[in-house]
């Protein structure tokens, strides 16, 4: 992942392309749009496929052809990954589907699509934005409105909480384990795992809210891309939670184009699966990551199979008349299921992960501690998340600190956030994790 | 009696959020002099730890010999051994993580005060190595920018908005709380873990020693290479003898390391004496020296003392 000036080219190539292919596939009728559909989405998925993943694959074939003693022919090549590629890429192409599919105009003023593209709040990491939501903003007239603009700076705030106090402290350890994977033990992994869950969520939702808040100030308004995933009750629901901008991309473009739900059952699990698979290859060119996402996909697979199986075993338990043991249950197994998962995300290479998970099956301690303040200060940022999430998702109509009507309490909220920040902010060089992407 | 500072939302929307501003900084300004200044007391005020023990080498001591370096520093050099062999008083101002950039601030600050007789440098393997990590631990000095000028332009090169970011009275501890609690607590007033700056690590190595193919050649960091020349060239103006010495790792390299080379070269250039023991034989022999491959443990550190004693008695 890298920015270099250069490839600014890249993007005006692509914004070129689908702001002519947007006109053309509205100005034109029968197979000619569905070819110049057609010609913007080889365009896009090309850049997309050279930049992120020629060296995957060219890995890939040397190690096959290597095998038959075979040597290949195919040069590995030095290319960095322009940041944020998988992003605006994927938001281009929303918008030239969209034209196709009739629910956009296309847009003329070319100032106004580059800028659709390239709107720099969302540019480098989402959300997704769709045409319908975003385009029509650019063209209306924006006063300066008090609390929009202090609705906005407050998301920002909690998202630089998020981001400094929180994921990158969870990153040091994390970082220390993971990078090390010969050197630790089942509990240290254990703890690396959860606390690496809690990481990468505030770390990315971190980055949407800064840059949803920012947006708004600027008066414009991005969808939600994280509503608070580790509170899901079943995979199903932690994606439709989680990373919204980009489960729903997938959702409108393509599961439902190879027929979604309504084909038959065996084409349907094959549907689920392949998306996920694809979302994992979305995420990075490497095995952990296809098979995290293949992972998620047999989640949801096995969900739907067992789930008249899983109903009957709760009513025979009885658990189903404990609504409040059964739903934490419920939120406990999804949380596992998405850490056992996060494993592949986060590991540096499948081996590692299987010695990790191997690892971890034997509870073995004692919990690596180089230095008290690496694990309580991760303690206490997961306390202030998980007060500040309870708090929204249960307790929303309460007290409230940053809301408050009392400007003393209110503006004290305000200076406690800033202060966790200067106190417990990690400054030196966290990068933000989804810029990779 | 303050209503006429009072904006109104709707009729003058611009001022009313400047206002709200400002009484936001107010409540910011307030909050971070008074936690900032009250941590600095308690920074300050520490009895034992790192940070302790780098005040102690800014600010107090007088010792005729210091040592500087890292962790390996900190761990390898008895000053006891100096004093007897030598005749003079000695100080290890070695720190864990710290690298060429926190050696040269505190040599600025201590020759500021006053010229000790010698300085040895612990140098360590791929010191030259480009490595932003390196940058960012020069934060442990940040508590010393306010009154150590001498040591600014070295803090500086953390990042250029260093300056800025130090407006703030807390940003200089940040993340420092646990470890200033730490330093102020009773019990560790009684507990000092260090003898006039060294750290005696008691446990012994049981593992074989392992070979490693370090890369021959790397990036070099031209910053660090100045800074490194910068001490040499420092000492010698302040008639400070410099000895600089790599100590011995548990770890069988296939080649010479290439910031080794480089440093022997400079030390060469300015009549520096520079003794490298990274893969001397009496250590590399024998794991009950070490406390990992990277530290000698309390006998080894005797030893290796004993050596560069030796050595600068020779010279």
């Amino acid at each position: 992942m890298a920015f270099v000036p250069v490839y600014i080219l890249i993007l005006a190539f692509t914004i070129l392309i689908d702001y002519f292919a947007g006109i053309y596939i509205e100005k034109t009728e029968g197979k000619r749009r569905k070819l110049y559909l057609i010609f913007s989405l080889v365009a896009n998925i090309g850049v997309l496929a050279f930049f992120k993943y020629y060296n995957f694959l060219d890995n890939n074939l040397s190690f096959l052809l290597h095998s038959f003693g075979l040597t290949n022919p195919i040069p590995y090549l030095s290319i960095l990954l322009p940041i944020g590629l998988s992003f605006h890429t994927f938001q281009a192409m929303s918008y030239t589907i969209e034209v196709y599919r009739g629910h956009q105009k296309a847009e003329r003023h070319f100032g106004i699509y580059s800028l659709y593209v390239m709107f720099y709040p969302q540019l480098v990491a989402g959300p997704i934005e769709r045409p319908q939501n975003l385009l029509h903003q650019f063209r209306e007239k924006y006063n300066f409105d008090y609390d929009r603009i202090v609705e906005g700076l407050k998301l920002m705030l909690w998202g630089f909480v998020k981001k400094l106090v929180i994921a990158d402290r969870l990153a040091i350890y994390v970082n220390a384990v993971y990078n090390n994977p010969q050197q630790h033990n089942g509990m240290t992994f254990l703890i690396a795992t959860i606390f690496f869950a809690i990481q990468i969520y505030c770390d990315f939702s971190g980055y949407s809210d800064i840059a949803i808040g920012a947006a708004k100030v600027m008066g414009f308004k991005l969808m939600t891309n994280f509503n608070r995933p580790y509170f899901a009750k079943n995979i199903s629901e932690f994606w439709k939670r989680w990373h919204i901008s980009l489960s729903t991309w997938f959702k409108d473009y393509l599961y439902i184009s190879l027929g979604g739900n309504r084909v038959s059952v065996p084409r349907w699990y094959f549907n689920l699966l392949l998306v996920f698979i694809i979302s994992g290859l979305w995420h990075g060119a490497n095995w952990t990551y296809i098979i995290w996402g293949a992972l998620n996909g047999f989640y949801l697979v096995f969900a739907i199979i067992t789930y008249k199986f899983r109903k009957k075993i709760s009513t025979v338990l009885g658990i189903n008349k404990l609504p409040n043991i059964s739903q934490s249950l419920q939120i406990i197994t999804t949380f596992i299921l998405t850490c056992f998962a996060w494993i592949f995300f986060r590991a540096n290479n499948v081996t590692d992960a299987f010695d990790i998970i191997k690892k971890i099956s034997t509870f073995k301690g004692p919990v690596f501690i180089e230095d008290p303040s690496m694990i309580i200060y991760p303690i206490l940022a997961i306390f202030l998340l998980l007060f500040v999430e309870l708090k929204q998702e249960y307790y929303k109509g309460d007290f409230s600190f940053l809301n408050n009507k009392n400007w003393i309490l209110r503006n004290l909220s305000y200076t406690i956030l800033i202060i966790l920040i200067l106190l417990f902010g990690v400054f030196d060089g966290g990068q933000f994790i989804y810029f990779q992407f | 009696m303050l209503k006429f500072l009072v904006y109104d939302k709707k009729r003058n929307p611009y001022k009313y959020f400047f206002f709200k501003l400002i009484i936001l900084f107010a409540f910011v300004f307030v909050s971070d002099f008074l936690i900032g200044n009250l941590l600095r007391y308690y920074y300050f005020k520490q009895q034992r730890g790192a940070d302790y023990l780098t005040t102690y080498s800014i600010d107090s001591t007088k010792a005729d010999l210091l040592i500087f370096g890292s962790s390996r520093a900190s761990h390898h050099y008895q000053p006891s051994v100096f004093e007897n062999r030598l005749n003079l008083t000695c100080y290890n101002a070695g720190r864990d993580g710290s690298f060429l950039f926190n050696h040269y601030a505190i040599l600025e600050a201590v020759l500021k005060r006053y010229s000790p007789k010698i300085i040895i440098l612990d140098f360590s393997d791929g010191e030259f190595l480009k490595n932003e990590d390196n940058y960012d631990r020069i934060s442990s000095l940040l508590p010393y920018y306010k009154n150590h000028p001498e040591m600014r332009s070295i803090i500086e090169l953390k990042s250029p908005y260093e300056k800025f970011k130090l407006l703030s009275k807390i940003y200089p501890y940040n993340s420092s709380l646990l470890i200033i609690a730490g330093g102020n607590a009773i019990f560790s007033k009684k507990k000092r873990e260090d003898i006039n700056g060294y750290i005696p690590l008691t446990r012994v190595w049981n593992d074989s020693i392992r070979n490693e193919n370090a890369p021959i050649k790397y990036e070099i960091d031209s910053t660090k290479v100045k800074i490194y020349e910068s001490f040499i060239r420092d000492c010698l103006n302040s008639k400070v003898k410099l000895y600089i010495s790599c100590s011995p790792h548990f770890i069988k390299y296939t080649h010479r390391d290439y910031s080794i080379i480089l440093a022997q070269e400079i030390a060469k250039k300015y009549n520096i004496k520079f003794f490298d023991h990274l893969q001397d034989s009496i250590f590399i022999n024998n794991s009950e020296l070490f406390a990992d491959p990277l530290h000698l443990n309390d006998k080894g550190a005797q030893l290796f003392s004993n050596n560069i004693a030796d050595s600068i008695l020779s010279n």
